[in-house]
């Protein structure tokens, strides 16, 4: 072999990781402009008091019937004043996920009304077990990042606080950073105030955010009063905030993808602004469903190509622009774990985590985001993890290049029993559920199908797994709370 | 509308790459030192003579290649070649980043598709694959997903692609045992195609041929390789590398490993017929080290076939390509997860042939019920990887201003217009739960069985129009075989 001491090759820019592009710069710029245009000649139509003000107070024109035009000058103005990056941190403050450009986090979702029971596979009402089991299921999991609500708690005390009894049940059972969403900016409010007394105030949560909030709005560019209420709180108190644009493609928004994602930048941006005026510097997670709406039944399809287009494309879009990112992946418009919902969930985790999207949510939601599945959540952890292999690229140095052990081995030899094959075989994937028997073993073990041995994992892991419990004396100031916002509801 | 635009750069389709510039090549110079300093044993003497004297050094079966004999092979590879179907209806291109789907060869075993039991592959399964990839729309070539097990042994691969030819006017890539048989499936192309001359202007098949990793030529993989050569008929000259097993456990080793390997079969054909098409690539996946199995649905394949097509592309070759196969026995969720992830990886690589759709079990059984899944995905892949158009019209702000905030867009010219190119599932179910569960809660695998036996039984496929007089040359062609074959065998006997 040669000395290899004062040899040096130069000038070698590699691919750290898989590179892959959806748009050029130039059609981003274009996306772009085009989104400017609608907020200055069509903009956006807004009811909330407050927010009325702000935009009436500044250089953008409020109209009698409330419609708001944005110039394109306060848009850049207000994008100058987005932090670039933002940590979520768990309530143990050791599990952390990076809110940073090309940096990628996964978590459950969301909010699914419907669960199948576990013990007699009845579709049913989600509740506070539920969404128990979930966190649990999502401490445990490897590849999932962040918790965010599985289910709705159907059995609160009242369905205007359900909110504060999904983050109980979530911050109960999980150390990893929450999304959480809410009923209301009260409900907001008193999910801050939890999380301020588990981090120990709020600047410290300021500093040092438990929760991301997701906001969801479903009407294009006429964001509701309730949507305003929780972004104008979750600003004053610098909760990282998820905007998520949702529409339809020939429905609520253009059926084409292009003019879906001019739509859904025109209500991010408008978004922006609105945070801008009413403090600078809020971290904004910037996302948006454009897919196929069936019109007669109005639900969004989670599952359909367009979706993983578009969102992929819409992080290129926020990446560029210099914001955070956001997207639903691991989610099926079918009804059961099967090969569609495998299918489904593959492609959208594979392109969401290739463009890079930093929060990927609804990780493991099937029915098209009707029902929470446990079962799915599990799957898509190990989908996670193939992806995350072809992700990572392939380095290409002496040592993994072995031209020297493939002349030592040379023609018609066996790399088995080399060492080089034992140093690096530990770098592949290895599957859990996954199974590569052949058929002979695979046939004595039962000839068993992937949910054959998918569920007793779920079932294993619900039942051994413990989470770090959480001290009890803010468990119960915890339980004031939401105990105090039960009672003013009813 | 009148263009104001100027400098711009857009992409067309969706871009994905796994290496730099640089590290192809330090790749490329990896395959340029193996076969000049590393070499192969090559089991073939006339190649080894037709080597030697272009200047290669050959000890023995030891055969090491110097970089000119592989840059002039390079300099004369073609940058397009054209496969036409049989009736002349379609063409194929065989060029950089042109993406065709197909099945693989060669399992000895397969899923019947009625009672869903593993079973000998049989001759009339060669003819339903053949129609079932006829009928699927993002299929786009045709390999067998068996080895016969019910005709005379040695003619298995004569018979698959008389079979085949048939009954597909997707072009094929054919297989065989040995040089005899490889003329047999050369004759029975000629007699399609309707003569020598035409078949030589524009061949109906591609044909397929192995050597053996690491860096190794048996006499048969070289011998086929060159008759190919002098007849022009497109070939594959590929290995399935194993990871850990037969080439290194490290990707870059294992990228080298299959380069040089290929780069073998290119040097000869370029050789004896300068201009005919070698495609390289192959299966190139890692030992699976808790079972001992190769594994075909490791995210591995999907990674190292993207940057073998890369390779490819970087040498000017075409890419023989592998996804839609899967480690599971069963059709399932593996087989959904492993088939879409290397789906849609060798989709957005931009490989040529992407072979083994619908492999079960590491490739010992066939599944046209994993195939027909596995067009379903493509179809899915394919939407994301053609990407997005941006222009004036499809930004559509002038539609988006009309209709206002919270506007309608349903029944809008504009949507008329646009909805239709949306994508159509025709297996993924997108109903609501209750219309699913009025319907008998089928999952995707029901409905999979259901469209894969609607195919068998309602799809013509184009066997009605092949010629009387070429179906009974085709005959004559297996009828000589057997004979020949039976001579072969006496004289074994003997």
């Amino acid at each position: 072999m040669l000395e290899k001491t004062m040899l040096i090759k130069m000038n070698q820019q590699v691919h750290g990781t898989t590179m892959f592009q959806i748009l050029t710069e130039d059609q981003i710029e274009r996306i772009y402009f085009a989104a400017l245009d609608v907020l200055e000649i069509s903009g956006a139509r807004i009811f909330h008091k407050e927010a009325l003000e702000l935009f009436a107070s500044s250089d953008a024109m409020v109209t009698e019937t409330n419609r708001v035009r944005i110039p394109t000058s306060m848009v850049e103005q207000a994008l100058g004043s987005c932090p670039s990056k933002s940590n979520l941190t768990g309530r143990n403050g050791k599990r952390s996920v990076k809110l940073q450009k090309n940096e990628v986090a996964f978590g459950s979702g969301a909010d699914a009304p419907f669960v199948y029971d576990r013990k007699t596979g009845e579709r049913r009402k989600s509740t506070f077990a539920d969404v128990e089991a979930a966190a649990k299921i999502v401490d445990y999991l490897p590849r999932l990042d962040f918790c965010m609500s599985h289910g709705l708690v159907s059995d609160a005390p009242n369905s205007k606080t359900y909110d504060r009894h999904q983050f109980l049940a979530m911050v109960k059972n999980s150390t990893k950073p929450l999304v959480v969403t809410s009923v209301d900016g009260d409900g907001l409010k008193d999910q801050w105030e939890m999380a301020c007394l588990i981090r120990g105030g709020e600047k410290e949560f300021r500093l040092s955010p438990l929760f991301a909030t997701y906001i969801m709005s479903d009407s294009p560019l006429m964001s509701n009063n309730e949507i305003v209420d929780k972004l104008l709180f979750a600003t004053e108190k610098g909760i990282p905030t998820i905007f998520s644009p949702c529409s339809g493609l020939g429905v609520n928004a253009p059926a084409t993808i292009a003019g879906g994602l001019v739509q859904t930048l025109a209500d991010a941006l408008l978004t922006v602004v609105l945070c801008y005026l009413k403090k600078p510097g809020l971290p904004l997670i910037l996302g948006g469903v454009q897919t196929i709406m069936d019109k007669d039944i109005e639900t969004l399809s989670y599952g359909s190509p367009e979706l993983h287009l578009a969102s992929a494309a819409s992080t290129e879009i926020y990446k560029w622009l210099g914001l955070l990112s956001s997207s639903s992946g691991g989610c099926t418009d079918s009804k059961v774990v099967d090969e569609q919902a495998a299918s489904e969930s593959v492609m959208s985790i594979y392109n969401n985590f290739m463009a890079g999207t930093n929060l990927i949510h609804h990780v493991g939601c099937i029915d098209s985001g009707l029902n929470g599945s446990l079962s799915s959540l599990v799957m898509c952890d190990e989908i996670i993890g193939m992806i995350k292999q072809i992700g990572k690229g392939i380095q290409v140095t002496d040592e993994s290049l072995a031209l020297d052990i493939l002349k030592e081995v040379g023609p018609g030899g066996e790399f088995l029993s080399h060492d080089h094959t034992y140093d690096h075989w530990k770098e592949w994937f290895r599957p859990t559920i996954i199974d590569r028997s052949n058929f002979e073993t695979w046939t004595e073990n039962g000839s068993k199908n992937y949910t054959d041995r998918l569920e007793p994992e779920v079932d294993r892991i619900l039942e051994s797994h413990e989470p770090e419990p959480l001290d009890e004396n803010i468990i119960q100031e915890m339980k004031k709370i939401i105990n105090l916002a039960d009672k003013k509801e009813v | 509308m009148m263009s104001t635009q100027t400098n711009q750069t857009v992409n067309q389709t969706a871009r994905f790459s796994i290496l730099s510039q640089d590290q192809k090549q330090r790749i490329f110079e990896g395959m340029i030192e193996t076969l000049r300093n590393t070499g192969v044993h090559l089991h073939h003497e006339e190649a080894r003579k037709l080597l030697k004297e272009h200047g290669a050094l050959v000890d023995g079966v030891a055969v090491k290649i110097p970089q000119n004999l592989v840059m002039d092979a390079l300099a004369t590879v073609p940058p397009v070649t054209i496969v036409q179907s049989w009736d002349g209806s379609k063409k194929t291109l065989i060029e950089k980043n042109q993406v065709l789907f197909g099945p693989g060869p060669t399992p000895p075993n397969f899923t019947d598709p009625h009672t869903l039991e593993r079973r000998k592959y049989v001759r009339a399964d060669a003819a339903m694959v053949a129609r079932i990839c006829q009928a699927l729309p993002n299929i786009g070539f045709v390999q067998s997903l068996g080895t016969i097990s019910d005709v005379t042994v040695s003619l298995a691969d004569v018979y698959e692609f008389a079979e085949m030819i048939q009954n597909t006017t997707k072009p094929i890539l054919s297989w065989s045992y040995t040089r005899d048989t490889c003329r047999d499936i050369h004759q029975i192309a000629i007699a399609v195609a309707g003569g020598e001359e035409a078949f030589r202007q524009c061949p109906n098949y591609v044909f397929y041929g192995e050597p053996i990793s690491p860096l190794l030529s048996d006499f048969h993989a070289m011998d086929k390789a060159m008759y190919c050569a002098k007849h022009g008929i497109p070939q594959v000259y590929t290995p399935c590398c194993i990871g850990g097993g037969t080439v290194p456990a490290t990707h870059a080793g294992q990228l080298v490993c299959a380069l040089s390997e290929s780069m073998l079969g290119v040097v000869v054909a370029q050789l004896i017929n300068p201009g005919t098409c070698v495609i390289m690539g192959g299966v190139q996946s890692i030992m699976d080290m808790q079972y001992s199995v190769y594994a075909y649905g490791a995210p591995e394949l999907s990674l190292l076939s993207a940057a073998l097509t890369e390779m490819a592309q970087y040498v000017g070759l075409p890419m023989f390509s592998t996804a839609g196969c899967t480690d599971t026995k069963t059709l399932d969720p593996q087989g959904a997860i492993e088939a879409a992830t290397s789906v849609h990886s060798a989709m957005l690589s931009g490989a040529n042939f992407i072979h083994d759709v619908g492999y079960f079990e590491s490739g010992m059984t066939g599944s046209v019920l994993q195939l027909v899944m596995a067009d379903e995905q493509i179809g899915m892949s394919h939407v994301v990887a053609k990407g997005i158009e941006v222009n004036e019209e499809t930004m559509a702000v002038e539609e988006i201003c009309n209709a206002g905030p919270g506007g309608n867009y349903f029944d809008t010219d504009h949507t008329k217009k646009f909805a239709a190119s949306l994508w159509q599932p025709t297996l993924m179910d997108r109903q609501s739960y209750e219309d699913w569960a009025a319907q008998g809660k089928k999952t995707m695998k029901d409905r999979v069985i259901e469209k894969t036996r609607d195919i068998i039984a309602n799809f013509e496929g184009p066997i009605s129009k092949v010629p009387e007089d070429t179906k009974k040359k085709i005959a004559d062609i297996l009828q000589a075989a057997e004979i020949r074959e039976a001579k072969k065998a006496e004289a074994e006997n003997k």
